[in-house]
């Protein structure tokens, strides 16, 4: 380690060393850049001198000048629209650029760089600010979903800035976090949840997505091994707007909208519930051999209690119907204003912008708001220095809902029988609401906490970055770039004495007041050199990053409040509970990456960098991640040209190595924790482990792929194969409990992702009337190769398991064999090995012990795909974007085994089970009804139902007003426009909503699992965009 | 030359990085360093009680478990919570929740108790504070292999002690996974030699009284019942007897101020508990309260979730009068104990009255009247409970006296058990009264054995 650190001196006075024989000698170059069918000058376009940051902008005449450094021999001409342009440099020059050809010749943002698109040899895609601007979703990630192949995004509820599953290519880590690194502007940002309450938080909801320019997914490892440790599961890289040079431009945006509850769930109204009550409580009767008129009888039990939790209302005539279900949703708003600037002049470019976004959700007490703010300064020092600076400030304060799994998620309003009235007659309140008898309804009446409760999350967050960039010599520049992410949240909650059934604590009010602060600082300091030699052209990189991370919490509980009027913690007379706690990392990297192009044919791309940090063990703190990647544009070979067809037309390939590091920040040591207070007296407790060797998991990637144009780029794509092998997973290695221990986290295990990408691109018209289409579409196999033959199993009924040769966490169940015609029974197969065939024999609830467990599905899907069509015609366009997954199940167990159960529980129950057995011979999927017996609502392949869907997930009609009038109304431009966000929802699915991960069972390896999760909106928006 | 002096100062901002990786964790301390004095020790012995006292141990779950395995005689189970309502039902299964848990937080006390033990070196002030320490962390350490023990092997004398499989003895602390952590199940006879080994110590060692913690009278409280099971009159005898002779604890004047520690007592142990599990607002959850409680606005700061609801046959089984046969809160069309209704109420282990019924019953069995006779305890435990005192008694009269008195309390199931009685109409040596050794633990360690109904 010491010899790499001399060579990294060395290498810096080397550099150092060069810099100093530089003199600065310029010259003066002059031009206009025009459009090279209609002639027209176009504004704006960048002008920059290549290899270098000496850049201008063209002014609204399309003319520039620039003072290039003596010995500049190339400028290269760049516009949004047009294709890029490079011309030899001469004192005047006049350019004349094409409408871009397809994407091909976009700039990629990579790590520490950017890239022509035809010549990456590596897998990025790139979304752009347009997909994600205006859309009804408060954080980013949500938006990229449909938007880029392999890469899987599923919502996981309706609950408003909560987390997002981002999954790229495929899920590579089992205990550790499988989520892409996410870099705004350079930073890696915090994303992980700081909340206390209910499920996950998103931290990016804390960033304005119409302040991004673009978001680049690195993929493969050429792409990806840039960033090292930390990007084995794809990193997300966001670039914010900047100003751009030409006439100040400011543009407001205002939308506003409802929305609703994708879906509701059919149960059983009042009637048909007491009906099937009853008969469930005569089969009980019959089995214990009871009279129903016994006082002991489940019947006499049954008519007590529809009689208590109706407050005596119900009889066998009455009518009345509570659809408890319908409490639980509210019609969602949604208002959004923006203000944007942007402009500059040669010296000094800004963007500013402003947002309010107000947005209610569609289940009852939830709600977003978020003011953010933001300002970005590029200045051109000299004409060797550039520096810039860009800051961001975000308050985002939510009504968060509870998590799946409480009483309170309003959405378990629905296993309330509906035989009970919303209000208490004897009081006039809310039903279970004090003094009125507080155990009715059967479970708490979430409502009550809705009205009663508060639960406050409030979070200040800025991005904040600097940077100085510097040409050196020609070709060599430096650019040294500081950067924050400033984390700053409350959460605040009190809840009120009626609460006191769900809150035992809150007898006289309790509340609790949480913080958390991270505060994560990041540099980059980088070398890049390009240089052309003959057909050669070489584009270097060298550098380090350090990043620090120092998260501090605290937390605060008080109870016995005078009275509900006194909510803060100084009036409570029990100062109950307190508690602060820290924690912290740091990585310090170096990398180098090396980009060769030759006679724009050949490309060839090597990459590594050297990742430390802080969360390895002392045996193994460093390690290294190569890449190697190339590329052949065969399209401009000789033998090609001849080719019309095809205009363009490129293979490539990529392996390298990358890693993942996020496994908490001190898994490797043994330790004592202090937190094992009895009785008033402080105490100690052993509570890690320790192995010395562990570090990072590794992710071989092998990329293969095909880029092509036909017919002139109108019709485009790519084609991608890729293998990932995972080695040395971080796995809680399962231990004897009887260590006092139940796991080790050990570098154990290997797992493997194999898929195809496609991405379509056609200009189907192009006249007058434009029509185009974007497809992607993906298919990723996951398998785990190895664990060490540990058990890992998590999500509702502990179904998810980790097994050897099937992908991270298949639903291992008991086989539902359906019903026995001849009593009702359920029934299951035995599946035991019978010679290496599984025995179909079928045993009912008895035998259900005997049963053996089968893969029963997959909550990983097969495929994802996104479908975008776009419309055009003079000022109107029309945007139809669909996504979907198809080949997944979803583990229905939460609801299942109380509300399709038969009566196991008092749960009122879905509209199927009126059709439970009934009569001998009857053939059924649903067993009879048996109050408080077992019958089918046992763990089983029952519950896991198929969760393949297609959603309309946005349709936009736009109309931009033409020139002649928005002249006459003194503005640039006028476009108002109506969108729907989940109109269409095309699926088998029997409960909410498909796309689904409930956030109190959520895990790497707890997908697809539904516990009364409240469903995704569906939105319906109008919008007006005004440009000055 | 300027742009060289910022550059130099940008390349040597970032020298001196290396360092900064070396960050050690803020709220817990590497095991290196988490014994060294006697102090260290000492927190270690309260990390222990906190072990002992979690909701899957004394907190609760064990007597939950106990009480309502099988029981659909004097219980309805309503509750939502699967792995209850398995127990309840008889319908467990290998991988049951309560099953997993109370096995896992038994042996993760017994590791912080082995680490007290480890270091008693370290104890150094005087050989009274050491002897306490060793005496309370072998009280715990016997404590929960006894109830283990219990839960999950054959009765102590069903078929042969010497090859039944009890559960694996841990009596070392855990510092590193190596081959020896993978261990078999001892015999029920081995585990039991350990538990009277561990018991035994630490009566000798306790002090008489020592305030919340486990003192003399706890210990051989809890040898009287490992003793009973063993059939082992004498000894349980004697152990009661030494308990109510201490003159330590005394018995109550209403069964009500048994209960309602926190809600009457301000958390205070009345003075028949021997030995309870304390809780505060700070601290504990009483998790019997959880399943046998419920919220009413009769009795202000009840909690619960409701779920044990006991039956009207139930109160059957009480005389005319008895004042525990009232000992029962309606809530709607539901009866709940009031046994377990009060939130931040302590978690009784053991008490004296049970004493006063160990001391009749084997002085009744061996013909003896070591400290009082058969016919005045029991009268003692009935007068307290309103009811006439009886002129004579059998063994069944001691034993249901015994079962009454102590119903909800999580020591039903292993009197029948010992008394070789059908529990709720079950067998007393089904296989179903047995927990599954947990799932997880017969997937990581081959050299277990399951137990009979789980096969």
């Amino acid at each position: 380690m010491a010899a790499i650190k001399k060579l990294t001196g060395l290498m810096w006075s080397l550099l150092l060393l060069t810099a100093l024989s530089v003199q600065a000698q310029t010259r003066q170059i002059s031009g206009k850049v025009s459009d090279q069918k209609t002639g027209l000058p176009i504004p704006g376009a960048s002008v920059t001198v290549k290899g270098t940051n000496v850049v201008t902008a063209t002014d609204a005449d399309g003319s520039f000048s620039l003072q290039v450094p003596q010995n500049a021999t190339t400028l290269v001409f760049t516009s949004i629209g047009y294709g890029l342009f490079e011309m030899a440099i001469s004192d005047i020059m006049n350019v004349q650029l094409n409408v871009s050809e397809g994407n091909l010749s976009e700039v990629i943002v990579t790590g520490y760089g950017s890239q022509i698109k035809k010549d990456l040899t590596g897998n990025i895609a790139r979304i752009k600010a347009k997909d994600l601007e205006n859309v009804p979703l408060p954080s980013v990630d949500a938006a990229l979903q449909g938007r880029a192949a392999g890469v899987y995004v599923n919502s996981q509820s309706g609950k408003l800035g909560q987390a997002v599953t981002v999954r790229v290519r495929g899920n590579s880590s089992i205990s550790a976090s499988s989520q892409p690194l996410y870099v705004l502007d350079g930073v890696p940002i915090t994303t992980d949840d700081q909340s206390t309450y209910g499920g996950a938080m998103n931290p990016l909801v804390d960033l304005n997505p119409n302040d991004i320019e673009s978001v680049e997914v690195l993929k493969d490892a050429a792409a990806g091994a840039i960033y090292g440790s930390r990007a084995a599961n794809g990193v997300v890289l966001i670039t914010t707007k900047r100003g751009k040079t030409g006439k100040t431009n400011i543009s407001v945006n205002f939308q506003t909208g409802f929305s609703e509850a994708t879906n509701r769930v059919g149960f059983l109204n009042a009637k048909e519930y007491a009906d099937l009550f009853f008969r469930a409580a005569a089969y009980s009767d019959e089995q214990e051999s009871l009279d129903p008129n016994d006082p002991d009888s489940y019947t006499t039990y049954a008519r007590g209690f529809l009689d208590y939790f109706s407050f005596g209302e119900w009889s066998e005539t009455s009518t009345a119907n509570y659809d408890w279900q319908d409490k639980a949703f509210q019609r969602g708003g949604f208002n959004q204003a923006d203000v944007q600037l942007s402009g500059g002049t040669d010296k000094t470019k800004f963007f500013a912008s402003l947002q309010y976004l107000d947005q209610i959700g569609t289940i009852v007490g939830n709600d977003l708001r978020r003011l953010s703010g933001r300002l970005t300064v590029d200045h051109k020092a000299n004409n060797w220095l550039n520096v810039g600076f860009t800051s961001s400030l975000a308050r985002t304060t939510t009504h968060r809902l509870p998590g799946d799994n409480a009483f309170s998620n309003p959405l378990q309003a629905s296993a309330l029988p509906n035989i009970t009235p919303f209000i208490d007659p004897n009081t006039g309140l809310m039903a279970g609401t004090p003094p009125g008898d507080v155990n009715i309804p059967l479970y708490y009446n979430p409502l009550i906490q809705v009205e009663y409760a508060d639960f406050i999350q409030e979070g200040y967050r800025n991005f904040s970055n600097a940077y100085a960039s510097a040409s050196i010599l020609p070709g060599l520049s430096f650019k040294t770039e500081f950067g924050l992410d400033l984390l700053a949240q409350d959460e605040e909650s009190y809840y009120q004495t009626q609460t006191v059934r769900n809150v035992s604590t809150a007898v006289n009010g309790l509340g609790e007041y949480t913080t958390a602060m991270v505060f994560n600082y990041n540099t980059n300091n980088y070398f890049t050199y390009t240089k052309e030699f003959g057909k050669s052209n070489l584009d270097a990189t060298l550098g380090m990053q350090f990043q620090k991370s120092l998260s501090k919490y605290g937390f605060t509980e008080g109870q016995d409040f005078p009275s509900n009027s006194y909510q803060k913690i100084a009036s409570a007379a029990t100062k109950s509970d307190g508690s602060t706690s820290e924690t912290e990392y740091a990585f310090l990297s170096y990398f180098a990456r090396a980009n060769y192009k030759y006679d724009d044919k050949y490309l060839l791309s090597l990459s590594i960098r050297r990742d430390a940090s802080s969360r390895f063990g002392r045996n193994s703190r460093n390690g290294y991640f190569p890449a190697v990647s190339a590329g052949w544009i065969l399209s401009n070979e000789k033998f090609m040209s001849d080719i019309d067809l095809i205009s363009f037309l490129k293979i490539r390939g990529s392996y390298g190595s990358v890693g993942n590091a996020e496994i908490g920040n001190f898994p490797q040591l043994g330790l004592f924790t202090g937190d094992a207070g009895y009785a008033g007296s402080a105490g100690q407790r052993p509570s890690q482990i320790a192995n010395p060797d562990l570090k990072w998991e590794t992710t071989d990637q092998l990329d293969l792929g095909i880029d092509f144009g036909l017919i002139n780029n109108r019709i485009s794509g790519e084609v991608d194969y890729y293998v990932k092998k995972t080695s040395g997973l971080l796995l809680n290695v399962n231990v004897p409990a009887t260590s006092g221990f139940n796991s080790q986290v050990k570098n154990v295990g290997k797992l493997e992702n194999k898929g195809w990408e496609f991405v379509l691109n056609t200009q189907n018209l192009i006249g007058e009337f434009k029509w185009s289409t974007n497809i992607n579409l993906a298919f990723n196999k996951g398998k785990v190769v190895d664990i060490n033959g540990q058990v890992i199993e998590g999500g509702v009924g502990s179904m998810n398991r980790v097994m050897e040769g099937q992908p991270v966490g298949v639903f291992y169940t008991v086989e539902y064999a359906g019903v026995d015609p001849d009593n009702g029974d359920a029934l299951f197969y035995l599946n035991t090995d019978n010679n290496g065939q599984l025995d179909k024999t079928t045993v009912n609830s008895r035998g259900y012990g005997q049963a053996q467990r089968i893969v029963s599905g997959d909550p990983n899907p097969n495929m994802i795909f996104g479908f975008t069509n776009n419309f055009s015609y003079k000022g109107l366009d029309l945007t139809v974007f669909f996504n979907g997954v198809t080949g997944n199940e979803v583990n229905i167990y939460g609801m299942g085994r109380y509300s399709s159960a038969s009566f196991r529980f008092e749960d009122n129950q879905t509209k199927d089970q009126l059709g439970a057995w009934t009569t001998p011979g009857q053939v059924t999927d649903i067993p009879q009804a048996r109050l408080f017996y077992n019958n089918g609502a046992q763990i089983s392949s029952r519950y896991i139902v198929d969760g393949s869907f297609m959603r309309l997930r946005n349709i936009t009609l736009g109309y931009n007003l033409p020139s002649a009038i928005t002249k006459k109304l003194k503005i640039e431009r006028l476009r108002v426009y109506a969108s729907g966000q989940n109109l269409l929802t095309f699926t088998k699915y029997p409960y909410w909503d498909p796309e689904v991960n409930s956030d109190d069972f959520d895990s790497n390896i707890a997908k697809g699992n539904d516990f009364y999760t409240p469903p995704q909106p569906k939105t319906i928006l109008f919008g007006i965009n005004v440009g000055l | 030359m300027r742009r060289l002096i910022y550059i130099f100062l940008a390349v040597s901002a970032f020298t001196a990085c290396e360092k900064k990786l070396d960050i050690d964790p803020n709220q817990s301390i590497s095991q290196e360093n988490a014994l060294l004095t006697e102090g260290d020790v000492k927190v270690t012995l309260i990390g222990a009680y906190d072990g002992l006292q979690s909701t899957t141990q004394y907190g609760g779950d064990i007597n939950t478990i106990s009480t309502l395995i099988g029981n659909t005689e004097d219980i309805r189970f309503t509750g939502t919570f699967a792995g209850l309502a398995d127990i309840h039902k008889l319908e467990i299964t290998a991988p049951n929740l309560y099953a997993t848990t109370t096995w896992a937080g038994a042996y993760n006390t017994i590791n912080r108790v082995n680490n007290v033990l480890s270091a008693l070196d370290k104890v150094t002030s005087s050989q009274e504070e050491r002897d306490r320490i060793e005496g309370e962390a072998r009280f715990i350490r016997g404590s929960l292999y006894f109830e283990l023990v219990k839960l999950y092997a054959k009765t102590w004398g069903n078929g042969d002690n010497g090859t039944n499989p009890g559960v694996p003895l841990v009596l070392t602390p855990t510092t590193a996974i190596t081959p020896e952590s993978y261990l078999s199940r001892s015999s029920v006879a081995a585990v039991y030699t350990q538990i009277i080994d561990d018991l035994t110590t630490a009566e000798n060692l306790l002090p008489e009284t020592n305030g919340i913690f486990a003192a003399k009278g706890a210990a051989a409280a809890m040898l009287s019942r490992v003793a009973l099971m063993q059939g082992d009159y004498p000894t349980a005898r004697d152990a009661a007897n030494r308990v109510i002779e201490s003159g330590v604890y005394d018995l109550e004047e209403s069964i009500e101020d048994l209960w309602f520690t926190f809600i009457n007592n301000g958390g205070a142990n009345p003075g028949e508990y021997i030995f309870s599990m304390t809780v505060t607002q700070q601290d504990g959850v009483n998790n019997m309260n959880t399943f046998f409680g419920i919220n009413t606005s009769a009795v202000p700061g009840s909690a619960g979730r409701g779920d044990i609801k006991i039956l009207p046959a139930h109160l059957d089984k009480y005389e005319e009068g008895d004042k525990r046969g009232e000992f029962f809160q309606p809530v709607g069309n539901n009866l709940y104990t009031r046994k377990h209704l009060d939130r931040l109420g302590n978690v009784l282990v053991v008490r004296l009255g049970e004493m006063y019924l160990t001391r009749a019953e084997a002085n009744f069995r061996e013909g003896t009247e070591v400290g009082a006779t058969p016919l005045k305890d029991v009268n003692t435990i009935r007068e307290r409970a309103g009811l006439s005192p009886l002129g004579a008694v059998t063994l069944a009269i001691i034993l249901k006296e015994r079962y009454l008195e102590l119903a909800f309390e999580g020591q039903g199931l292993h009197d029948a058990k010992r008394t070789r009685s059908a529990w709720s109409g079950t067998p007393w040596d089904s296989p179903l009264l047995i927990l599954p050794i947990p799932q997880r633990e017969m997937d990581v360690n081959e050299n277990l054995v399951q137990n009979e109904a789980y096969l």
